[in-house]
């Protein structure tokens, strides 16, 4: 395996077009820190191309985001692009970061109890977010959607920065305790409500196998 | 006896949701949506059609109020705050 990242970004519907936007800013501290990465975006998210993308770079981390299931992880139009029992084999071994709904529970337990020298991140409930829908049409100005973004964005950008596994998990979890703390302290209309949904990712985010793995 | 029970399960049930119900209306912004995934974004009025309905994703709106309600009631939120520096 070679030092990297793949990482999906396909963008059919509302959901994916909000998981695209607020990965951008990962995709620019990836540049400073000068890791190779390969960038799946759009139609190019297929179960076809992530397998043959995968089988050549032979990165050692994969950051999804997409829709998924128990067993899978979507790309475009939801295709399932990896499901277990299938080809969940193409990602053993590797850092895994899933921002994808139940991914966790089925998927993630599959890979890690073949092979727990990698890592699975990911949720095992659905992950949440509360968004403006006045800022559709240009969702990096939706301050709302921005909460539940950045503070789960900490786990890829931690190891972006070289942090291992289970600080990444860590450091994700407590920017969503902090994040929880401040709207429930600003105490306006939708202060519990968020809370509520930053909660839900909060206790859904868990951290399968290797926690010392690094990229 | 079992009539009475399921009864009583019925009315809880029914309670639930009015406090559920109660509660999105009372804290969500008209101009806000709740992304679920693949299951959809639902503005409140779709939350609550979904909440009286008690389909799958009426029933996952509810157990995260529930998961919140105890987490808030038992110390389990308190607690993790206090992990913060």
């Amino acid at each position: 395996m070679k030092k990297g990242v793949i990482i999906t970004l396909p963008q059919s519907d509302d959901v994916t077009e909000y998981l695209v936007a607020f990965f951008n800013p990962i995709l620019d501290e990836i540049s400073k820190y000068g890791i190779i990465v390969k960038l799946l975006r759009k139609e190019e998210v297929t179960r076809a191309n992530f397998e043959n993308t995968i089988k050549s770079y032979d990165y050692n981390a994969v950051f999804f985001n997409g829709h998924g299931d128990i067993d899978c992880i979507t790309g475009h139009k939801q295709e399932e692009i990896i499901l277990a029992g299938e080809n969940e084999s193409l990602l053993l071994g590797r850092i895994i970061y899933a921002r994808s709904c139940w991914a966790a529970e089925g998927l993630g337990k599959s890979i890690i109890g073949r092979d727990n020298s990698g890592c699975f991140i990911g949720f095992n409930i659905p992950f949440m977010f509360l968004y403006d829908v006045t800022r559709i049409s240009n969702p990096i100005k939706d301050h709302i959607a921005e909460i539940f973004f950045e503070t789960a964005n900490m786990a890829p950008l931690s190891i972006i920065k070289g942090k291992t596994s289970g600080e990444a998990h860590e450091s994700s979890k407590n920017a969503m305790l902090k994040s929880i703390r401040k709207a429930l302290l600003k105490k306006d209309k939708d202060s519990e409500a968020i809370a509520e949904a930053l909660w839900n990712n909060y206790s859904g985010q868990v951290l399968l196998g290797n926690p010392e793995a690094t990229l | 006896m079992k009539r009475e029970s399921s009864s009583e399960e019925n009315e809880i049930n029914k309670k639930l949701k009015e406090i559920v119900i109660a509660r999105i209306n009372a804290r969500m912004s008209p101009n806000l949506k709740l992304s679920m995934g693949a299951s959809g974004s639902l503005d409140k009025g779709e939350m609550i059609e979904h909440v009286l309905k008690g389909d799958e994703l009426g029933n996952q709106i509810i157990k995260v109020h529930l998961n919140f309600m105890k987490a808030q009631s038992t110390g389990e939120l308190t607690k993790a705050l206090n992990t913060l520096a």
